[in-house]
């Protein structure tokens, strides 16, 4: 979002810094793709079913070591210990490796963090391998340190992990900036809808508008707008939309009917858009277009602001 | 083109390639049949090539997310890092771990003073003024391990409680998070790993002394001789790689904190990942040679023979490859 950064009140301000969730990354494609850091919030769920998984996986061998110890017991007169031997293996094991077998076999995935959509993934955007992993685990039991007296002994709270995460830009715990991994949130993918039936919207009469042509960006934030509008009441579709509306208006020279400005803002708009739409579709023009881009700035930022303001 | 057109016409690509993604979400590309690999990089270069257009022509930010998650998930699918292969662990021990160890063997020398200087000292000590033998174990531990160790060597039944595959699971838990944690508390400036270091050559320095005034030198030594090798010079390892990471952040160089850190790190987990194999050996040796019914010199020699082999082991292996396999395997780590 590039809203309203650039109207500071203070100028001699230095700028804060920002906590962003965004995380850039240039592919060998040559393309810049963004990443959403995943907060703590998300990384203690997955935390807390890895945490879980281990748990059950554990009880249940101990279950069943308890019995194997009893049998011994009664057939050979001693329990030999045998069974609870191998079982603190598994659960050193389980201690130190899960999350290194887990991340390195199912490309930066547990199974927490599979259910809650996160990945580790090395800084600069490459999948991790088994020395990243095994770095960023095994310190673990610094970063699980918690800052209270009484912390609860089973579930590691890691409070220097929260300390740290925030006191990162890309928000990693320890084990993280010492191995150079972030660990992301994968959003499903969702194609936008298509926004308006066009064929059902009546472009304007072309006496009714002069010859400006506002830019592919501000076109796009129509559409996005209107292919969005069934989220938002009536009412407040209209009085966001006013907003363009009216800055449009007067940037077309609309000679039309005012009303249709004023009271139906989110039509005008819509029929604004037809019309430039297939007026584009007539004249593959595309040069003209982009030479008349510095005078529209004012339309540009009303453009800014409903996208501000629809996010 | 205006966008629709161009959303219109690109629409079944991007399916498409949605499909194959969602489809390996989570395994390996590999799974897939010969066509549909190739079919995929086709499509992830389409796809991340209508990202950057819609994004020079601004065409919306809800298409560009949609476009842009949707390469990131593909990117994260294609670039996996390469199949672990069995030779590459049998190098390790054969060679990149001692040679990772060496070019960091001031730490480990640093280390090792902390560690074995403490127990020494300890050791010497108690065993001139048994009495301060309370400072350091509570009485009930010591009465412990005088029972643990004045059995008679000969019967079967150890004084050690429990069968051995019990101890061998408790070696390897319980030394070998001590070891993990000692190397992980190096992140605190050191001060973790040095106390680490320090309480245990203390605690073992003295009961050491303890035992042996007490005359129980015999059981005590042909116990520890064996699997100390591996044990001892383990936590010492172990310890270096901590203060590798406690110097990174202490001593940063030219480079930052947080690079420096990186770059350490990646030969510090190296080190230890070799310390915690060394320590699971060790474990092994506790629960199941240390133990036996053995006469006590054989267990001197063998001990001794260990020791050698140890060192042996640190000093030299991987000598011979002279080709900088260390830098080549962290080249490797870099670029992976």
């Amino acid at each position: 979002m590039i809203a309203p950064a650039e109207q500071q009140p203070f100028p001699d301000e230095p700028e804060p810094i920002r906590v962003s969730e965004a995380l850039r990354i240039e592919t060998p494609e040559n393309v810049v793709l963004d990443y959403q850091l995943a907060g703590p919030a998300p990384r203690l769920l997955a935390y807390a079913i890895d945490w879980l998984v281990r748990g059950v996986i554990l009880s249940g061998l101990s279950i069943v070591a308890s019995i194997l110890e009893v049998g011994f017991a009664f057939i050979l007169g001693d329990a030999s210990g045998a069974a609870v031997g191998m079982l603190l293996i598994v659960w050193f094991t389980l201690e130190f490796f899960y999350y290194v077998i887990c991340e390195t076999f199912f490309n930066g995935k547990s199974l927490g963090k599979h259910a809650f959509g996160l990945r580790v993934i090395h800084a600069r955007g490459y999948p991790i391998n088994f020395w990243t992993s095994l770095l960023r685990n095994f310190l673990r039991p610094v970063d699980a340190m918690a800052f209270f007296p009484f912390g609860i002994r089973f579930f590691p709270m890691y409070g220097v992990a929260l300390i740290s995460m925030f006191a990162s830009r890309k928000l990693q715990r320890l084990g993280d900036i010492a191995a150079q991994t972030v660990v992301i949130a994968e959003r499903r993918i969702i194609l936008p809808r298509e926004p308006v039936i066009l064929e059902r919207i009546q472009p304007l009469e072309r006496s009714e508008i002069g010859s400006f042509r506002p830019s592919y960006r501000t076109l796009a934030v129509i559409d996005e707008f209107l292919g969005r509008r069934h989220v938002l009441t009536h009412e407040r579709g209209h009085a966001l939309a006013s907003v363009m509306a009216s800055e449009l208006a007067e940037r077309l020279e609309f000679r039309g009917d005012q009303r249709l400005v004023k009271d139906y803002p989110m039509a005008f708009l819509a029929r604004v858009y037809v019309t430039l739409v297939k007026s584009e579709e007539a004249s593959e023009s595309e040069h003209a277009r982009t030479e008349s881009q510095s005078d529209i700035r004012g339309v540009d930022e009303a453009a800014e602001f409903l996208v501000g303001l629809n996010q | 083109m205006n966008k629709r057109e161009f959303v219109k016409s690109r629409k079944p690509t991007w399916k498409r390639f949605e499909y194959l993604v969602e489809r390996l979400s989570g395994g390996a590309i590999k799974r897939l049949p010969a066509q549909e690999i190739a079919d995929y990089s086709q499509l992830f270069r389409e796809v991340s090539n209508d990202l950057a257009t819609i994004r020079s022509r601004g065409w919306g930010q809800d298409l560009e997310s949609y476009l842009n998650h949707l390469a990131a998930r593909g990117h994260n699918t294609y670039y996996s890092a390469p199949p672990a292969r069995f030779s590459r662990v049998i190098h390790f021990l054969t060679s990149g771990f001692p040679q990772v160890f060496r070019a960091n063997i001031w730490y480990f020398w640093t280390a090792f003073v902390l560690f074995f200087g403490s127990l020494g000292v300890t050791w010497a000590v108690v065993q001139n003024n048994p009495p301060l033998v309370g400072k350091v174990l509570a009485p009930d531990t010591q009465e412990m391990y005088e029972k643990m160790y004045s059995h008679d060597p000969d019967r079967k039944d150890t004084g050690f409680g429990g069968g051995n595959v019990f101890m061998q699971g408790f070696y390897i838990k319980n030394n070998t998070s001590i070891a993990i944690e000692c190397f992980a508390r190096g992140l605190l400036l050191g001060v973790g790993t040095v106390y680490t270091l320090l309480y245990n050559g203390i605690a073992i320095g003295a009961t050491a002394g303890y035992l042996i005034s007490l005359g129980l030198s015999q059981q005590f030594i042909g116990f520890v001789i064996t699997h100390g090798s591996f044990e001892l010079t383990a936590i010492a390892v172990s310890g270096g790689a901590g203060l590798m990471l406690s110097n990174a952040i202490i001593h940063p160089g030219q480079r930052t904190r947080v690079e420096a850190l990186r770059v350490r790190g990646m030969e510090a987990i190296q080190v230890m990942f070799g310390a915690a194999i060394m320590m699971v050996i060790a474990a092994v040796f506790e629960a199941y040679w240390s133990p036996a019914p053995i006469s006590v010199v054989f267990k001197y020699v063998v001990g001794t023979l260990m020791w050698a082999l140890v060192i042996t082991y640190l000093a030299l292996a991987g000598r011979d490859h002279h080709t900088r396999n260390l830098q080549s395997e962290l080249g490797e780590i870099d670029a992976a």
